[in-house]
């Protein structure tokens, strides 16, 4: 348990530090609102349109399979380096995974889900 | 090469082949593109036929492989420990595709019938069942957690299936979010019983503690009791036991009907299944099984709650597909009962599970279809009052409807008087008489709702001018019905031979 407490300190200051920063910014800070300052901060640039903007399906549809095929690659790349030494059951293993992929891409791409203009 | 690992789970192959080809026909066939849907007839029909012959294949094998005998082939342990291909797996791959091929039928009808004729329903149900397949027969907490992943990914997206419904979205969403953070705890407990043992499959864990028991003493370090706990915690949930119950009825209540056939009868067996296991082979060690310092209570407390709850809102509700959802939360606490009687008469206990789950889900699947088959298009069923009168405006509907009502309820001769009493059995040779007396009551408790249906059905007239539930007629759901009477009158009247059969599949606790 002793092991611990440093790491508790450590959390107990960064804890401090962060509210102290807060509180005394409130507190002691010069204040001198003007319009511009108090409009939400965007970049820089001027702020347009409301809040809730609601995104297309699309880039969800892209994000996920960019996702799924990003996967794909994280775990063929450690296989290639363990070609050799996995031999036939590697092959046939890796060959039935790509197929269960290609299986969803096929399906992604007659539902018409790689299209952007539709 | 021997081909005999890929026997062993040829069960679960053949479900999932299926799924993807199923999935790839749709999207070639004429019906892929959504923008066809709206002109010509749906692609349900041949779909639902499809996902009912796949399913029922996947059954087939798991009778097969189960009368061979998976201990006779050769590669069946190979899978160890992350899927188990033993006599339990089969039992719940068997009840789990028989679910799952039910489920589909009545889609078959509902879908067409409200103008929710996607071909998505049908592979996202065999994917879903395929999940629950690894759930049942996952050995290892790695596998178990994407068993369930796999079973609840299809199931979210079955319950938001009426896009368009505000009630389909919420239940999805309500899900889903309850969903996500049940398996979070799921898995927080395993991290815990994976740091408290260092092992993440069952027998290991089980050795672990096994061990720290003889060389310390006891088996409680805070590490493993607070793991243990949080993973009943996360199967709880998906069992829908009481206190972690709440999403159910709305989720119940919002998904599309054949939906919640699926959710009631599969997601709950396959959750049971991996309970079962989870706690006879992990955590059946005698310092976890006290009742002093072990899971017993916890278990024992949850099954009051859980019958006692939800009998007493079931009993409240307007809503007949909500007073369902609440009798599938009291059948969970039935269940449960048994569970806790697991730990001093084991096999028996075990076997009067299976039977419980198989007769449920035959009854479950019944009520459902015939809930489904008491409505149309616009005019579904849903009120106690919709109800009134179908005994003369469809007397087919309102008979069956009754059949499944009274084996949930339990009265003899249906499967559900038998699955009562041998738990019950169970419970009484285990001498947990408490839970015997709450059991018994909640069971008479529970004949009101039942019976309140029966009433409206046959003894009340439909207000004049009220809007009437036009019953429909679906092939595919007469079938389905038909399937689940006849498997609920042969587990009625032939009890012990499959009480005999099911035992077989106890879990040995090692």
């Amino acid at each position: 348990m002793a092991t611990y407490i440093p790491l508790l300190l450590l959390f107990l200051i960064a804890a401090i530090i962060a509210i102290a920063m807060f509180l005394l910014s409130t507190y002691i800070g010069p204040k001198n609102p003007t319009p511009e300052k108090m409009i939400p901060f965007e970049c820089g640039s001027e702020s347009t349109g409301g809040r809730f903007v609601k995104p297309s399906v699309k880039f969800y549809l892209t994000a996920i399979l960019f996702v799924v095929f990003d996967l794909e690659a994280v775990l063929i790349y450690p296989w290639t380096i363990q070609f050799r030494s996995l031999g036939w059951v590697g092959l046939a293993t890796m060959g039935s995974f790509i197929a269960l992929l290609v299986v969803g891409l096929l399906y992604v791409w007659k539902k018409g889900a790689l299209e952007w203009e539709r | 090469m021997n081909l005999d690992p890929f026997l062993a789970a040829s069960p679960l192959l053949v479900v999932a082949l299926g799924g993807c080809l199923l999935m790839v026909a749709e999207a070639f066939s004429k019906h892929g593109r959504e923008e066809n849907d709206s002109r010509s007839a749906g692609p349900s029909g041949d779909l639902a036929l499809g996902t009912a012959i796949t399913l029922i294949t996947g059954a087939i094998f798991s009778a097969g492989i189960w009368f061979v005998g998976p201990d006779k082939l050769e590669g069946s342990r190979a899978l160890e420990p992350y899927l188990i291909l033993d006599r339990f797996s089969l039992f719940f791959s068997f009840v789990l595709c028989v679910g799952g091929a039910l489920s589909a039928l009545l889609a078959g009808g509902y879908l067409p019938e409200h103008k929710l004729d996607r071909g998505e329903f049908y592979p996202l149900l065999i994917f879903s069942t395929l999940g629950a397949m690894m759930l049942a027969a996952a050995g290892d907490l790695l596998s178990l957690f994407l068993g369930l992943e796999t079973m609840s990914l299809g199931v979210y997206a079955l319950a938001g299936f009426r896009r368009a419904s505000p009630r389909s979205t919420e239940a999805a969403l309500k899900y889903f979010l309850l969903g996500s953070f049940a398996a979070a705890i799921l898995l927080y407990g395993g991290a815990l019983i994976y740091g408290a043992t260092g092992h993440t499959d069952l027998a290991g864990i089980r050795a672990a503690i096994t061990s720290t028991a003889a060389t310390e003493g006891a088996a409680n370090p805070a590490v493993l009791l607070i793991g243990v706990a949080l993973v009943i915690v996360g199967l709880a949930f998906k069992v829908s036991a009481v206190p972690f119950h709440m999403w159910t009825p709305d989720a119940y209540e919002g998904a599309p009907t054949p939906a919640t056939t699926f959710m009631a009868v599969a997601v709950k067996s396959a959750a049971f299944a991996t309970l079962l296991r989870v706690l006879v082979e992990a955590f059946g060690d005698p310092a976890l099984t006290s009742w002093a310092s072990g899971w017993p209570p916890l278990l024992a407390f949850m099954a009051l709650l859980t019958m006692t709850v939800a009998n007493l809102i079931a009993g409240r509700q307007e809503s007949v597909k909500r007073m369902l959802a609440y009798s599938s939360i009291a059948h969970a606490g039935y269940v449960l009962v048994g569970l806790v009687a697991t730990i001093k008469v084991g096999g028996d206990a075990q076997a009067s599970i299976m039977f419980y789950l198989l007769a449920y889900t035959a009854s479950t699947v019944g009520a459902f279809g015939a809930l489904i088959l008491c409505g149309s298009r616009g005019a579904e069923a849903v009120s106690y009052e919709d109800l009134s009168g179908l005994g003369r405006r469809h007397p087919a509907a309102a008979m069956a409807f009754s059949f499944f009502l009274l084996s949930l309820a339990g009265t003899p001769p249906t499967a559900g008087f038998f699955s009562k009493f041998y738990i019950i059995k169970a419970a009484l040779g285990a001498e947990h008489y408490v839970l015997v007396v709450v059991l018994v009551l909640n069971s008479v408790l529970s004949a009101y709702y039942y019976l309140r249906v029966l009433v409206f059905m046959y003894m009340r007239e439909p207000a004049p001018g009220a809007p009437l539930a036009r019953p429909m007629r679906s092939g595919y759901v007469t079938t389905a019905l038909v399937l689940s009477a006849v498997l609920v009158l042969v587990l009625g009247v032939f009890p012990s031979t499959y009480l005999e059969i099911v035992a077989q599949a106890a879990l040995a606790s090692r």
